[in-house]
């Protein structure tokens, strides 16, 4: 009773009145709502620090990605040059390659070439360089036998009534197989006829005195005037090549008349024309 | 660069200039020639040759006589030797390798084959 006193005199007296206390309640309501809301903020606030630092970290991880990235790009870019330079390289190894071989090719080629001609070049030489029938005689011999490599072999030459082939030369023919061939019905005297060389492609090594490797007219002037035959060659020796063809040609064009000059000299006693046999050259 | 020389010993002039020709075409290599082998020895002894080329069948002195001549030279007992020769069969040249030569080629002979022969035991590229 005495508090409900006290309290209702001090009702009257201290307590706000109605609105006041409804002021402050609503006062203290939204004090609290700002104070609810300020920590809401302060938390939001240390959330979204802390997601910031993560994104950070995230940024700076992703950078350095990045940048290990661009120079992963780098070296593949560089390692594209660098193959792209190295098929370049290889093709140019490869063109200076081809080119080499195509120039070691040619080199033998003109080597050989060269072979060919100093044999026609010594073989000329040496028909030449006698004017005695006995040593154009053995020259011919001797390029048959070292240029060629002729094991038998026998040189005619036609006879004045022009039928028949006699041997003046040979090598390694049996005595009695050495006689006159007739210019008709043989094989030696048909070349003889047509005037063309007669080269079997068979191997010469292997030919026989009936049926040889290989038949040479010899002309002067167009007329042909014996023919060369070579029954074998060395064992060593199975083919014809080309040089063989050039030397046969060369033989079948100057062998006849390196004969015939010989001969001519001979019959004129050795002595050298004079001087008037030139000048009425009309050249 | 080295100089080389090379004796020739050959009776057939034919083959001879051939020899000739076909060595011309080493650079370097300075060629001498010999008929037979009594003129080739002569020439040995005065002077003295990297390589000797010989031909196997000569007059006077043939060859392989000539061969185990050179390989008792104390000068030219170590100088290599390419015997020429007619002769394909293997006996003729294992009798020439026997003696001492170091290669042989045999007739009718290609320059190339000469110059390659000669430039291996020279040892020039």
């Amino acid at each position: 009773m005495t508090t409900e006193k006290r309290s209702s005199s001090s009702s009257q007296s201290d307590a706000p009145g109605a609105d006041l206390k409804s002021e402050r309640d609503e006062f203290l309501k939204k004090f609290s709502r700002g104070s609810q809301l300020t920590e809401e903020f302060i938390k939001d606030h240390e959330r979204l620090q802390a997601r910031l630092q993560d994104l950070e970290t995230e940024n700076a991880g992703l950078r350095a990605k990045v940048g290990a990235d661009q120079a992963v790009r780098e070296l593949l870019l560089k390692i594209d040059t660098l193959e792209s330079e190295k098929s370049e390289l290889v093709s140019r190894y490869r063109q200076a390659e081809a080119a080499t071989s195509e120039f070691t090719a040619r080199v033998q080629e003109v080597e050989s070439e060269f072979a060919n001609l100093a044999n026609l070049f010594v073989a000329s030489n040496q028909l030449h360089s006698s004017l005695s029938a006995r040593g154009v005689t053995r020259r011919i011999k001797e390029v048959l036998a070292q240029l060629v490599g002729a094991e038998r072999y026998a040189v005619y030459l036609v006879n004045p009534e022009g039928e028949e082939l006699v041997p003046i030369a040979s090598e390694g023919v049996p005595g009695n197989n050495l006689l006159p061939i007739r210019i008709n019905g043989s094989r030696i005297g048909e070349v003889h006829k047509s005037g063309v060389a007669r080269v079997a492609e068979s191997d010469p090594s292997l030919g026989t005195l009936e049926d040889p490797p290989a038949v040479i007219p010899l002309s002067v002037d167009d007329r042909v005037v014996g023919t060369i035959a070579i029954f074998s060659t060395l064992a060593q020796k199975n083919k014809f090549d080309t040089v063989d063809f050039e030397l046969f040609k060369l033989l079948g064009q100057h062998a006849a008349q390196a004969l015939v000059a010989a001969s001519l000299f001979a019959q004129a006693e050795r002595k050298l024309p004079g001087l008037e046999a030139f000048l009425d050259l009309s050249v | 660069m080295a100089e080389y020389s090379c004796l020739i010993v050959e009776d057939s002039p034919m083959m001879r200039q051939l020899l000739v020709f076909a060595l011309a075409r080493v650079r370097n290599l300075r060629v001498t020639e010999a008929d037979d082998g009594v003129d080739g020895l002569r020439k040995l002894a005065s002077a003295r040759y990297d390589i000797i080329v010989t031909d196997i069948n000569m007059p006077i002195m043939d060859g392989l006589k000539l061969v185990k001549r050179v390989r008792s030279d104390p000068v030219h007992k170590d100088t290599p030797i390419v015997i020429i020769t007619t002769e394909g069969s293997q006996e003729d040249r294992q009798r020439a390798l026997q003696l001492g030569a170091n290669a042989y080629i045999t007739k009718p002979i290609q320059a190339p084959q000469v110059i390659a022969t000669v430039k291996e035991l020279l040892k020039i590229e």
